[in-house]
């Protein structure tokens, strides 16, 4: 479903190379994580997975599709359909609601009111539905981590690819999001995550660990 | 699909109410500056042109001690009640030099006798006119006849009728406003002048002895012909009627004013420019500010599956909408401010002012909206092309960070 063939990325500055001709494949269905110690190109890694950053050399091919040939265009079309990403914060505006922060950024392609449900849904899911009116800043960080997720499975893509979503919260909650994710993925999706969490290991059906060059 | 996308860019406004605000007051301020300095100086020009279409002579007699009433009279249209023999205008009217006088004469009749507030009478005769009658001309062309009258824009009148000290009067003509105490002014031909004092006397207006008598003009008119100096006509009108006038001379009066208008003008001109430029300024620094603190959002939203042309319109269409919004309430104080206090603007700068209609406000604030909405776009445009031009995760990376 997504495959990178000899990924490689150098950053640009120190030309220090991070990721050396990396070649990967997620399946249909599949939970799948990638760890490593910090500056082993995890986070590097998943952004070239999702399409959102470029890498030296190598391809990304999503159903056959390399991303990095698309236009803009297409490529924002595959982000909203099909692919996508988490960023490790969490990104929120402050003076809308959560729900407002879920549903504006898709506001244009679906009636508002079958997004909000959904999103309703979602949020409930994840323990944190009564939370949906709130602003920002009056939810914790776990809290705030389980809106982003349900911001990026709103339109139901076929990946979603978060970086460290488990980062800095309690077992519980780690566990509740591993869990809706490990479901999202046997609803015929895939999902790739970033994470030290030991505990991914009785979620993912596929681990990779990267070293630090 | 145009309601989603009004909605999507109000909730990108609502979002960041901080900086919307700020656009808001800063377009608003622009706004009421531009509609604020271009009313007052198209007013100013529009009193200016009135009055130069009414300052039809070269000099103009008035009676002894009256040439500050007089010299009102010419620049804001306040009549004065000021009067010597009704003769003067026949004594001087032969003399060489001289190609054609007319007199008028102003009485002041009660409020209750007619109208809601005070209004005048102007006496003139239309064999001789040279003064009313071109300031008319566009709105009855006929010559006045008794007991017909012409009244100012401001004069209610009913049925085509006007009733003063117990009579009705038909109204031939209503005047356009000029901005002066001629809009609440009623003209008569002079052959009705001593029918209306009857009246005033019968029904007990008060009225002066001199006002009695009838046999009164407030002003003469005169025109010179080519190459003759104002000075010997002057000294050959003193021998002819006597030392009981001042003289006035409306067209230097006018020259005068017209060089204030022009420095008043360049001055609000000047006021408007550099406002601009300032404020466009300041519109290029919040829009950096704004769009600058607004990376990670819209790394997010690329991510979230919206290309960079549609972020490039969201953002632009969000500073459209908010300068839009703060350039109409910019435009409305203004009107607010300037068109109910225009008279007294006009007064405190001793110029003749004609505010503008209504139609000619709307379109003046449709322009304005336009210019400020224009200006707004031009200095956020390159900011806008900048965030949607960087790399998503980068940015992203850096708000981890």
């Amino acid at each position: 479903m997504l495959v990178s063939e000899k990924i490689t990325y150098r950053y640009k500055k120190n030309k220090r190379t991070i990721l050396n001709s990396v070649d990967y494949s997620l399946e249909e269905g599949q939970f799948s994580a990638v760890m490593g110690e910090s500056g082993s190109g995890k986070s590097t890694f998943l952004a070239i997975m999702a399409g959102i950053l470029k890498p030296v050399e190598g391809t990304v091919r999503y159903n056959d599709v390399d991303l990095y040939e698309l236009t803009d265009k297409e490529l924002s079309k595959i982000h909203r359909n099909s692919i996508c990403y988490v960023p490790q914060s969490n990104i929120m505006l402050k003076n809308i609601t959560v729900l407002e922060n879920i549903v504006n950024p898709y506001i244009e392609a679906d009636p508002e009111a079958d997004l909000k449900k959904k999103a309703i849904s979602l949020l409930e899911k994840l323990g944190i539905g009564n939370l949906a009116g709130n602003y920002p800043y009056e939810l914790s960080g776990g809290e705030l981590k389980r809106a982003s997720i349900v911001r990026a499975a709103l339109m139901g893509p076929k990946v979603i690819i978060a970086d460290e979503p488990t980062t800095g919260l309690d077992k519980e909650t780690g566990n509740r999001i591993l869990s809706f994710l490990s479901e999202y993925a046997k609803e015929g999706n895939s999902v790739l995550v970033a994470t030290h969490d030991e505990h991914i290991e009785k979620y993912a059906d596929k681990i990779i660990r990267l070293e630090r060059k | 699909m145009i309601k989603s996308k009004i909605r999507s860019i109000l909730s990108g406004v609502k979002s960041r109410i901080f900086y919307s605000t700020c656009l808001v007051i800063t377009t608003a301020v622009l706004s009421f500056m531009l509609f604020s300095g271009s009313i007052i100086k198209s007013s100013l020009n529009k009193g200016m042109d009135n009055m130069d279409r009414r300052l039809g002579s070269d000099i103009m007699l008035v009676p002894k001690g009256s040439r500050e009433e007089a010299e009102n009279l010419l620049l804001e249209g306040q009549r004065g009640t000021f009067y010597f023999d009704g003769s003067v205008d026949d004594k001087v009217k032969d003399i060489e030099g001289i190609s054609e006088v007319t007199s008028q004469c102003f009485l002041k009749s009660l409020s209750a006798d007619c109208c809601s507030s005070e209004v005048e009478l102007v006496f003139y005769d239309p064999d001789t006119d040279f003064v009313v009658g071109p300031w008319i001309e566009t709105n009855y062309k006929n010559s006045l006849k008794k007991d017909d009258v012409i009244v100012g824009s401001d004069i209610v009148t009913e049925n085509g009728t006007i009733k003063l000290f117990g009579k009705d009067y038909e109204v031939v003509s209503q005047m356009a406003k000029t901005g002066t105490a001629l809009d609440s002014s009623v003209y008569f031909s002079s052959e009705s002048m001593a029918s209306v004092i009857a009246d005033a006397e019968e029904k007990n207006s008060f009225l002066t002895e001199e006002q009695k008598d009838g046999d009164i003009l407030s002003s003469v008119f005169i025109n010179l012909n080519a190459g003759y100096n104002e000075d010997d006509v002057i000294r050959e009108c003193h021998e002819k009627a006597g030392d009981v006038f001042d003289v006035v001379y409306p067209k230097q009066l006018n020259e005068s004013l017209s060089d204030n208008l022009l420095r008043i003008t360049d001055i609000v001109g000047a006021v408007i420019l550099i406002g601009g430029v300032l404020l466009f300024g300041i519109l290029v620094l919040i829009n950096s500010v704004i769009i600058e603190s607004r990376k990670q959002e819209v790394a997010l939203l690329r991510v979230l599956g919206n290309s960079k042309g549609k972020m490039a319109a969201m953002l632009i269409s969000e500073t459209g909408i908010v300068s839009l919004f703060g350039s109409l309430v910019g435009c409305l104080l203004g009107a607010l401010i300037v068109i109910p206090f225009g008279r007294y603007i006009g007064m405190s700068l001793s110029m003749p002012y004609l505010g503008p209609d209504f139609i000619g406000s709307t379109l003046q604030i449709i322009f304005i909206m336009a210019i400020v909405f224009l200006v707004a776009l031009v200095s956020s445009i390159v900011f806008v092309f900048h965030v949607t031009g960087i790399e998503p995760y980068l940015a992203l990376k850096k708000e981890a960070e």
